[in-house]
């Protein structure tokens, strides 16, 4: 157990009730959405631990590894700071992990430093969270890793004018700042550059816009569920693609609601981290696993997050136990064959190194399903964003 | 004037809360920032009869305008919250001046469109409001000079629980003084009360500016104890939960408001905890079982309790 | 010149289906005088069962949306006898908290059965099409929801300023007391009208999903929409939402067009103006 909350209970409870340490076993707090719009993301986490620990055991070294879960409900920073305090104090847990948004995970902040526990973040992509504290480490991406080398991968294909249209939040404007700086230090030209307002729910006035303007190509970045599957709809309605401009995403086609974007998905172009379809081991085994123990479930992004995330909080336990400081050093420049490919621990971003694949939607002839068919290894890269 | 054995009631629990649930105190710290919130708006709906949707709104400008007054110009929490008090009864009292004008679903509209419009500046603000990722960088000085804002959140529970009962003894006074009891006329009936003279369109103004300022001392409130402020203190899912919790104490009573926010945070709390898959179900019930059986809130459940409660108040309301 | 024509088309496009997502509500809210905040559990209730009727059942769209519909209304019903019948006596508040609480159940049950994913509804190729105007191509399905708008608009004028059954609603509106007294069964006046808003809610839901696509928490996510259309057009008149749900629709996307980056608040700061002049909604009746 750690030994500053020991000290902060100690004087703080003198009714303290069962907080003793459990023998050897170090806890792990989840906190994730697992109500609300966003609870599909909690599913997704809480599946990928249970494969990781039904693939490798529950014990990393001679420490037993226990999993708490706690829902956060959605974007909520007074929620998530709360369920930290209470995982941290009466739980005594020695590793945070989870956090799907930036303010949810930029909560604890203030929390983790002082108590010194490594907090693994599975999905929550901008990329300053990780200068607030040096007891973060995420497993996900940042979206320049994943949009500027899509923006050099389109220049070398020969487009050469894009429009951008993105939404109007954080992770959008990152997104299009990434894409931008990196195709116009090609030599390519944005024609336009659309931001969309959150709140939008008809797309056909932005998409409009990009067909009149007639650029080789539109990149695009949404958050993830309904607005996505609107984009593409009008995207394809009105002829864009017959007309030669073609879509550029990253994570517009993660595989959860890829089915539900149907036939008007296939030939959407996107650059990312993560295809369910990579052809590797590693991932074979993890999707086996998976599904034998969740018959329902679908592997993607936020799966890969959190079984690697799993991953990393073995390797920590197993090297420093409940040492928070020592933990993170040795998570540093760690190196792993992940279900997305080799990656390894940026030590001075604490975001993973990776490739990053071009992929294209196709239906696959076997399965009848829609996947994100690799194309290629584009660029193997940390987060480009951290000296932004 | 005769009743002090609710107030004196709630506050035991609250320091029984306090030893019984040592490990939860930031939760617990949470219901009370919401108190603060549901009593402003029973002051705006349950006395003013002003029907809103759009509490987040002040809200938010209060979590705000406190949270860049600590990382620009002083981290002193009580100055935070009256300048969280400042922003909030200012943006109350510059909206009103149209809202108040109208009434019913407009009115609702109107507040829901306020609070997106906030939102949106919030949102494209971003360099001074960190746009969707949050406000960061706010670290409060000790409570008076005195209480440092501790891990464990001890501070952070009796500055909140302070709050809460100063905002309670006043929106008490309130609603005994002439303007409380004006607002409850312009409630019942707007005609009489223009008839004899009273200008309601000013007097709702007032009210609504008051609860402006008290919406926006829960925003500082949750601004200095999280340490980060969202976009979500905008969100139309927080005026529309501080709604619900109102409606199920029972409006037109600061009892009522405090019972219908404990009640739903726990059953929310307790619901989440053990199959958040599946809470929605609880609420759900809950909220029809209220309407169904308790039409005036859950403080109309014990006839006991509610003929004592109703002290100092005028039969047939 | 483009530009303009533009905004005209994919306006009136959007306003319909603002339109057809929210004629439920300007029965059930408007005319019914019941604050109906479950009028978008009743859409997704509809989408649901269409998208289950065609995804997984395989049934070609339209029978599955007409099953969808009846299915949507077979569940009202008995609803409005357990629940509505209850309410209508009870003051807006009251009215609030019930209709929410449903909404909830109703979320909670599309989650338990569906999940929390996006349920699409497979269209037929045929709708899938555009259609060539001249200066630019549009969707089908799009001239369908524009079509579905003008029918629902006529029909529901015809039925409740031509038929009995319009009359006598208004009257046990009105004085429930005083038409049950003149031999009128308003339980059943109600009762039907209840379903015609349910149904409606479930055909806007189905013609809706291409913009605003089924999820189980789509009755929260756009429960400002709706309400936004039935409040500009007016209380009680479904010609005021239609009229309302067009310059909705139009000053959006005219905002979307002219001024993307500030379409938000320039859009809402619209309808503020619009009801700060016209407190009663544009076509609404002043009533004390």
């Amino acid at each position: 157990m750690n030994r500053f909350i020991s000290a902060a209970l100690l004087a703080a409870i003198s009714t303290a009730v069962s907080g003793a340490a459990f023998g050897d076993t170090i806890k792990v707090g989840v906190i994730a959405p697992f109500s609300g719009p966003f609870a599909i993301y909690g599913k997704q986490y809480q599946e990928a631990i249970e494969t990781y620990v039904a693939q490798n055991g529950s014990s990393a070294g001679e420490h037993e590894i226990e999993f708490i879960y706690k829902d956060v409900g959605g974007p909520n920073p007074d929620q998530s700071r709360s369920l930290a305090q209470e995982l941290l104090i009466r739980d005594q847990v020695d590793y945070l992990a989870g956090f799907t948004f930036t303010p949810n995970a930029l909560a604890v902040a203030p929390l983790i430093e002082q108590s010194q526990t490594p907090t693994v973040i599975f999905n929550a992509a901008t990329s300053s969270i990780n200068k607030e504290s040096d007891f973060y480490l995420r497993t996900s991406y940042t979206l320049w890793q994943v949009s500027a080398p899509l923006a050099e991968w389109a220049y070398d294909q020969g487009m050469q004018t894009a429009a951008t249209t993105v939404t109007d939040y954080g992770p959008g404007i990152d997104a299009e700042n990434a894409f931008k700086a990196a195709f116009e230090a090609k030599g390519g030209k944005v024609v336009d550059a659309i931001r969309m307002p959150l709140s939008t729910t008809d797309f056909t006035p932005f998409i409009q816009r990009v067909r009149d303007a007639a650029p080789d190509a539109v990149f695009t970045f949404l958050p993830g569920g309904p607005p996505t599957f609107t984009y593409t709809k009008t995207y394809n309605e009105n002829g864009l693609a017959d007309a030669g401009i073609k879509f550029l995403g990253t994570a517009e086609t993660e595989e959860v609601n890829l089915q539900g974007l149907g036939d008007d998905a296939i030939g959407l172009t996107t650059a990312y981290h993560y295809s369910g379809d990579h052809d590797s081991e590693a991932n074979a085994a993890f999707k086996s696993k998976l599904n034998e123990l969740f018959p329902d479930a679908v592997a993607n992004w936020a799966s890969v997050g959190a079984y690697d995330g799993t991953h990393l909080i073995y390797q920590m336990v197993e090297a420093a136990g409940s040492d928070g400081p020592a933990a993170v050093q040795s998570a540093l420049g760690l190196e792993w064959e992940s279900p997305r490919g080799p990656v390894s621990m940026d030590p001075e971003a604490r975001t993973l190194v990776q490739n990053v694949y071009i992929r294209e939607v196709e239906r696959d002839a076997q399965t009848g399903e829609l996947v994100n068919r690799e194309q290629g290894i584009i660029a193997t890269v940390g987060d480009l964003g951290w000296t932004q | 004037m005769k009743s002090w054995g609710p107030p004196l009631l709630l506050l035991i629990l609250a320091v029984v809360l306090y030893f019984a649930l040592p490990f939860n105190l930031a939760f617990l710290t949470r219901i009370l920032i919401m108190v603060v919130l549901v009593l402003s708006l029973d002051l705006v709906l349950g006395y003013a009869g002003i029907a809103t949707l759009g509490q987040a709104a002040l809200y938010g400008a209060g979590a705000y305008a406190a949270g860049l007054f600590a990382i620009h110009v002083w981290a002193d929490p009580v100055a935070g919250l009256f300048v969280g008090a400042g922003a909030g009864a200012m943006l109350a009292f510059v909206s009103g001046l149209v809202l108040m004008r109208t009434q019913g679903l407009t009115l609702i509209m109107l507040s829901i469109a306020v609070a997106s419009i906030c939102l949106e500046i919030a949102n494209k603000a971003r360099d001074v409001t960190g746009g969707a990722d949050g406000l960061r960088g706010i670290r409060m000085e000790p409570v008076l000079g005195l209480f440092a804002f501790d891990f464990i959140g001890k501070t952070g529970f009796w500055y909140a629980l302070a709050v809460v009962a100063v905002v309670f003894v006043v929106l008490a006074l309130l609603s005994r003084a002439p303007l409380g009891l004006s607002l409850r006329g312009i409630h019942e009936s707007p005609e009489r009360m223009a008839a004899i003279g009273v200008s309601v369109y000013w007097r709702r103004i007032t009210a609504y500016t008051i609860g402006g300022g008290i919406a926006g001392i829960a925003g500082a409130l949750s601004a200095q104890i999280t340490q980060l402020v969202s976009l979500e203190s905008f969100s139309f899912t927080l005026s529309a939960e501080a709604l619900i919790m109102l409606i199920l104490g029972g409006t037109g009573r600061l009892y009522g408001a405090v019972l219908g926010t404990l009640i739903f945070m726990f059953v929310h709390h307790w619901a989440a905890a053990n199959d958040p898959f599946n809470w929605l179900f609880v609420i759900g019930a809950l909220v029809l079982a209220v309407v169904f059986f308790l039409p005036k809130g859950v403080i109309s459940a014990p006839p006991a309790i509610t003929r004592l409660l109703k002290g100092g108040r005028h039969a047939g309301s | 010149m483009t530009l303009f024509l533009n905004i005209a088309v994919d306006g009136i496009a959007y306003g319909m289906i603002l339109f057809m997502i929210s004629v439920g509500l300007s029965v059930t809210m408007g005319l019914m005088r019941v604050v109906n905040l479950a009028h978008g559990g009743f859409a997704l209730l509809g989408g649901t069962f269409a998208h289950w009727f065609g995804q997984e059942l395989g049934l070609p769209f339209w029978p599955a949306a007409l099953l969808a519909i009846v299915a949507t209304i077979a569940v009202s019903l008995p609803l409005e006898r357990l629940i509505y019948r209850r309410i209508y006596g009870f003051g807006d508040l009251q009215q609030v908290l019930a209709t929410i609480g449903l909404t909830f159940l109703m979320i909670a049950s599309v989650n338990l059965w569906q999940g929390s994913s996006l349920l699409s509804i497979p269209l037929p190729d045929s709708l899938k099409q555009s259609v060539d105007l001249g200066f630019r191509t549009l969707p089908v399905h799009r001239l369908v929801v524009i079509a579905a708008g003008l029918v629902s608009i006529l029909g529901l004028w015809l039925l409740l300023d031509r038929t009995l059954f319009g009359i006598r609603l208004r009257a046990a509106v009105d004085n429930r007391g005083t038409a049950s007294a003149l031999g009128i069964d308003t339980d059943w006046i109600f009762m039907a009208a209840f379903g015609l808003g349910a149904g409606l809610a479930a055909l806007g839901g189905i013609l809706g999903a291409e913009i605003l696509p089924i999820d189980a928490y789509y009755p929260v996510r756009y429960m400002v929409l709706f309400l936004i259309v039935v409040a500009v057009g007016g209380m009680g008149s479904i010609s005021g939402s239609f009229v309302a749900a067009l310059g909705l629709g139009t000053l959006e996307t005219a905002t979307r067009y002219l001024v993307p980056d500030y379409a938000t608040i320039v859009f809402f700061t619209f309808v503020i103006i619009l009801l700060a002049l016209r407190p009663q909604g544009l076509l609404g009746k002043a009533h004390a």
